[in-house]
């Protein structure tokens, strides 16, 4: 475990906030397809903030696993490659987390 | 027809708007955004009512915040005007307060300052997927409007997030049907 490292300030973590709860909002009323594009939008917000701030590990998967995700795809069209790079990011992240948070795990 | 350019400078215009959202922090200067917002009450409204009203705002601050409470809103615009429908007068119309109708005005008016600003040099975003809670405290949004639309405005900068779809260009055939003679 490393020690703990400020990668978000007030601001930052207030505009994901924001976002989140306006998108719980908004997503009652917008097409389903929406709800991933939103939940990917708050991700590259958080992830723009880690690539310059973590830890290299951290940083790495935030700029080249998260910041490559198109902002605008949604499942409806080509839903098999929209859950196949979905599913390779979530094995990345997976990866990065047992790193960093199981002993004795480097891969 | 398909792709290329018209040479009638209206549907030109028409054919060549596109949504931007990547724009420069360009400031537009106040008189652009003015001859903008007059052009959008020349949209067409319903029995000439105009209940459609509109809050622009260029400060920093503003847009800050406004972009923080639309998810939609993927762009940093320079300048935002938001659509309202005025309930109050609506309902003095006979309209019942949240009749789907009064949603037709808010897309000829944003479809008009789309156009407007595009006939400017000015690149604009729709962006209609914000907390209307929110939008009104934001921008103080007089009570008894609603805040029904976001417009963007900035100058085109390269790069941002593509179209949402891609593919093939949808032809007007595609969605077209006529209707049988007797």
């Amino acid at each position: 475990m490393t020690e703990p490292v400020w990668v978000l300030d007030e601001d930052d973590a207030l505009e994901v906030l924001a976002h989140l709860v306006t998108a719980a909002r908004t997503q009652v009323d917008e097409a389903a397809e929406y709800g991933p594009l939103r939940l990917l939008t708050a991700a590259h917000k958080v992830a723009d903030r880690l690539a310059a701030r973590a830890s290299e590990p951290t940083a790495a998967f935030a700029r080249d696993h998260v910041g490559p995700l198109p902002e605008l795809a949604v499942p409806r069209e080509g839903r098999d490659e929209y859950v196949a790079r979905l599913d390779a990011v979530c094995a990345e992240l997976g990866a990065l987390l047992a790193r960093r948070y199981v002993p004795g795990r480097s891969s | 027809m398909s792709g290329e350019s018209d040479p009638n400078p209206v549907l030109d215009a028409i054919r060549s708007r596109r949504v931007v959202r990547a724009m420069t922090d360009e400031p537009i200067p106040r008189e652009t955004l003015e001859r903008i917002l007059d052009a959008a009450r020349w949209a067409p409204t319903a029995g000439n009512r105009h209940l459609q009203r509109f809050v622009a705002s260029d400060d920093p601050g503003t847009l800050r915040a406004l972009r923080m409470v639309s998810p939609g809103m993927l762009q940093r615009p320079v300048a935002v005007v938001g659509i309202c429908v005025d309930r109050d007068l609506a309902v003095d119309y006979g309209f019942a307060r949240h009749a789907h109708s009064l949603s037709v005005d808010v897309g000829t008016a944003a479809a008009t300052l789309l156009l407007a600003a595009h006939a400017l040099g000015v690149g604009g975003g729709p962006v209609t997927s914000f907390s209307r809670a929110a939008v009104g405290a934001v921008l103080d949004v007089p009570a008894g409007w609603t805040p029904e639309f976001l417009v963007c405005l900035g100058h085109p900068a390269p790069g941002g997030p593509g179209a949402l779809r891609r593919g093939r260009r949808v032809t007007w055939q595609d969605l077209t049907v006529w209707a049988p003679r007797p």
